[in-house]
């Protein structure tokens, strides 16, 4: 079979020789199997390598951006940013906040972080990643206003690959609130592939959502590892997309007593989107909590995938752990797989988790139609409700209604 | 269950050995193996060629090594493939003619043989090592045209019927050790249940392996034909030896319109001691078919034995409204791993599933749940309903659950659940109180933990199960 990409370390500009035999060495790990089919169990249910060949000739690395800098801010709420344009950083505003607390970067390739598990696309970003930032929080300060990081994407990318690494390291008792807001208006097709960082030191706290502004038909990976210290939270966002290929890969390790995480997401898709969340929580130390809780509502050809893991270590007593996925199937050519899975090693913990796909209650209907509520107004309000559970939780009132109107809803 | 019988019951008491001379292949696995087992049996030349297909495909499988628990390599080579009681290789005609030692051993795994056993009603299909040994209640089975027999008997008297079924729901190239058991299976139990008829019985087969150095390989059809029904057991016992044994049998079901069928095992191989040296690799494959509609399988299983379990009885709904359900008990202790589960495939329309698992785990033993659902687009108005509870025995044990979930139809619903705890300390309380010692008052807990899978047991199998569940739980607490 003709491959249908062609990745080279060469196309990366500044490259130290020993930088240079790392990566050529991570792309030859990569090379070996190519791009995940469902043979990994990562990806059971997506074979993303006959997605892309079928819809990419020759996907390569050799993108150089733009220097264009035109973009919109939103009006709704009062926010710092980053504007970071195909994976670089290009401009940053912290205007609410104390710029002395604020640490704000280029991603440093020397001290990089890299994770080589069975996900492949871990070691493709290993080899090609470049740009991206690190933000960095100092002890005890706490932001005032979200953070949005726009993430725009120029309308020349076309069959490239975009690939980069973040870090964010919140020092003890820091805070914020960050906003990934992904933006383009290109209608080619792209792959990005993007490898998150999170230190969270002891009592911090983040909070981080995921929305994108417009449809688009580029096909998106996020690896994010975040590791967690004592008496910390992480809550993880992602809200609907329309994007045409989503996976978050969402690694949390709650390494000290009393960490704290969750992972909330409500989907609404349609078309042939598909959105895929895999968490692993990995619980290491006793006292942990995490919950997650997955809604989907699909509509026309759209999947939507939840592979979701809770890891006991043996040690990890007192854990309580919650996992829940529930999806809504409007048509029969939807597609919702779960695999909810419970690795346990400790015996005084409280697992459990639950997963429900099927149909809208046609009593529920039948109930709003005879109250003189028009079948599809019906329909309408109980999507909303299904998935305002989720919406509910989200942080901050003027935050919570852009992204509440952003939805359409 | 009292104290006194506890200890009694402590060790393994099917550990024991018989004496007995057997006839065997040579060791390895080649075609001069297969056409030495197909040979004795006088099997036709359609049944060779079935399994020498079987083996080509087998020389391009591969071992699977997704699973969790991980063995060593298994020298195939290193195996025998058939042993048999010398003194049957003539078939015996009555229970005389059977070698007074094996029915010693039969007497002292309680399997009712003997014809004055009667009283008991159970229909009982005996395989010893490789063989089928006895069969009785032929006369008043045959009378209503219900065919109960060892596979190798159907072979030949009944060709038709296996030809027609045998493989069409695992087919030849299915897997590593279903493609294994296809080209050298010895012997095992055919049913075929004629229309219209409920089996006036329970049918039984008692699986043992004897001789050292074998692998059991036995293959099961059932066939329930238009509106007719049959429970059936299945219970399995093996000496104590300190090598792994391997079992890798395959159980066909296969239900036609308005049929019902009930699949029971009560699994209690040697598990091992408890350094985890020897015990019994249960790599089995078991799946029926709704072919009808309105047809029903049922699958309930308590596994207590072996060393490692492998197994995922399963399912497929073809049949408009047919039912699929699996219950299940697993408990492990000392090193034991389990790794079992189920696989409901919804095709037909109005299909219902039900699975209930309950895992227990104690000593330093793994025990998994692995289970697939899936709803595919042209089932609609289908459910399941899933439940998979857990239990851990301290904490070096692990118990883990991974259902695989796949929802096509939007008419169809799926619900899984699952939850995994310790044993509640004020329940121990509240019996320790009432006078009951801890290891009482654990197997009652767990007994009641179990209720909904030993409700679905035949009579005489719940009570063994429950003092299974007891034994096998020995020494886990405290």
């Amino acid at each position: 079979m003709k491959n249908f990409y062609d990745f080279k370390v060469d196309n990366i500009i500044g490259l130290s020789s020993k930088e240079k035999e790392f990566r050529n060495k991570e792309l030859d790990l990569f090379d070996k199997n190519g791009f995940p089919n469902k043979r990994e169990e990562a990806w059971k249910f997506t074979d993303l390598n006959t997605i892309l060949s079928k819809n990419f000739t020759n996907i390569t690395n050799d993108y150089i951006s733009l220097k264009e800098k035109k973009f919109e801010l939103i009006k709704e709420f009062d926010h710092n940013y980053l504007f970071v344009l195909d994976g670089k950083l290009v401009s940053n505003e912290f205007k609410f906040e104390d710029k002395n607390k604020v640490s704000i970067k280029e991603y440093d390739y020397e001290k990089q972080t890299f994770v080589r598990n069975q996900n492949s696309l871990n070691l493709l970003n290993n080899a090609l990643a470049s740009g991206g930032y690190s933000l960095e929080i100092s002890k005890n300060y706490k932001f005032r206003k979200p953070l949005v990081v726009y993430n725009h994407f120029s309308e020349s990318i076309k069959e490239q690959i975009i690939s980069y690494k973040n870090s964010l390291i919140l020092n003890e008792n820091s805070e914020i609130k960050i906003l990934n807001y992904t933006d383009t208006n290109s209608k080619n097709n792209f792959f990005v592939n993007s490898f998150d960082c999170f230190k969270l030191k002891k009592d911090s706290s983040l909070k981080n959502i995921f929305i994108n502004k417009n449809r688009c038909n580029c096909y998106f990976h996020n690896y994010q590892k975040s590791d967690l210290e004592h008496n910390t939270t992480l809550d993880n966002y992602i809200l609907s997309t329309g994007l045409k290929f989503n996976k978050m890969d969402i690694e949390i390790n709650l390494n000290e007593e009393h960490a704290k995480s969750s992972v909330f997401s409500a989907l609404s898709l349609s078309s042939d989107e598909h959105q895929e969340i895999k968490s692993s929580l990995n619980h290491n130390s006793k006292n942990c909590q995490s919950y997650q809780k997955i809604k989907n509502v699909l509509n026309d050809q759209s999947r939507g995938v939840y592979q979701g893991k809770i890891f006991v270590k043996q040690e990890a007593q007192k854990t309580d752990a919650y996992q829940l996925s529930k999806a809504l199937l409007l048509n029969d050519n939807a597609e919702f797989d779960a695999k909810p899975e419970l690795e346990i090693y400790a015996d005084d913990v409280k697992c459990s988790h639950g997963s429900t796909s099927g149909s809208i209650d046609l009593d529920s209907i039948h109930y709003l139609k005879s109250r003189g509520i028009p079948e599809k107004k019906a329909y309408q309000m109980l999507i909303n409700g299904f998935l305002s559970e989720i919406l509910e939780k989200l942080p901050e009132d003027n935050l919570k209604k852009f992204l509440i109107e952003k939805l359409g809803r | 269950m009292k104290t006194e019988d506890l200890k009694n019951s402590k060790e393994y008491k099917y550990g024991f050995t018989t004496d007995i001379e057997n006839i065997r292949a040579p060791k390895g696995l080649n075609e001069e193996t297969i056409k030495f087992i197909s040979n004795i049996k006088k099997e036709p030349k359609w049944m060779l060629d079935w399994r020498l297909k079987a083996y080509n495909r087998l020389k391009v499988l591969k071992e699977p090594d997704w699973q969790k628990p991980k063995y060593p390599k298994i020298n195939y080579q290193d195996l025998y493939y058939y042993s048999a009681p010398k003194s049957s290789s003539e078939k015996p005609k009555s229970l005389d003619d059977i070698d007074p030692k094996i029915l010693e051993t039969y007497k002292k795994l309680g399997i009712p043989l003997d014809e004055q056993k009667r009283l008991n009603g159970i229909a009982v299909d005996a395989v010893f090592d490789s063989v089928s040994v006895a069969t009785t209640f032929k006369d008043e089975l045959t009378k209503k045209g219900i065919i109960f027999c060892s596979i190798s008997e159907a072979i030949q008297k009944h060709p038709d019927l296996v030809k027609k079924y045998l493989g069409s729901v695992i087919p030849l190239s299915d897997h590593y050790f279903a493609t294994l058991n296809s080209a050298v299976f010895t012997d095992g139990s055919f049913v075929y249940i004629p229309p219209n008829t409920r089996c006036p019985m329970e049918l039984s087969t008692y699986f043992r392996i004897n001789a050292s150095e074998t692998g059991q390989f036995e293959r099961t059809l059932i066939i329930a034909d238009k509106g007719s029904y049959v429970s059936y057991l299945e219970g399995c016992t093996a000496p104590m030896r300190d090598e792994n044994q391997l079992h890798a049998a395959n159980v066909e079901l296969i239900a036609l319109d308005d049929a019902e069928i009930k699949y029971s095992t009560v699994q209690n191989w040697y598990p091992g001691d408890e350094n985890g040296r020897g015990g019994i690799y249960n790599f089995v494959t078991k799946r029926g078919a709704c072919r009808g509609k309105n047809s029903k399988i049922s699958w309930t299983q308590v596994e207590t034995g072996s060393a490692i379990t492998w197994k995922y009885p399963s399912c497929i709904l073809q049949g408009d409204n047919s039912v699929g359900e699996f219950y299940s008990i697993a408990i492990t202790n000392n090193h034991q791993k389990a790794d079992t589960g189920t696989k409901m495939i919804h095709l037909g329309k109005n299909t219902k599933s039900k699975i209930i698992s309950k895992g227990i785990s104690a000593g330093k033993a793994d025990n998994m749940y692995r289970g697939l659902v899936q709803i595919k687009n042209k089932a609609s108005n289908s459910r399941n309903y899933t439940q998979c509870d857990s239990l851990l025995m301290g904490n070096k044990c692990g118990a883990h659950t991974i259902p695989y979930i796949k929802n096509n139809n939007s008419t169809s619903t799926i619900e899984h659940e699952a939850t995994t705890t310790k044993i509640n300390e004020e329940q121990l309380y509240y019996c320790n109180q009432r006078g009951l010692d801890q290891e009482e008052a654990v197997s009652l807990i767990v007994n009641g933990f179990c209720k909904e899978v030993l409700q679905q047991l035949p009579m005489e199998f719940a009570v063994e199960a429950q003092k299974l569940v007891a034994i096998s739980l020995e020494g886990s607490v405290g």
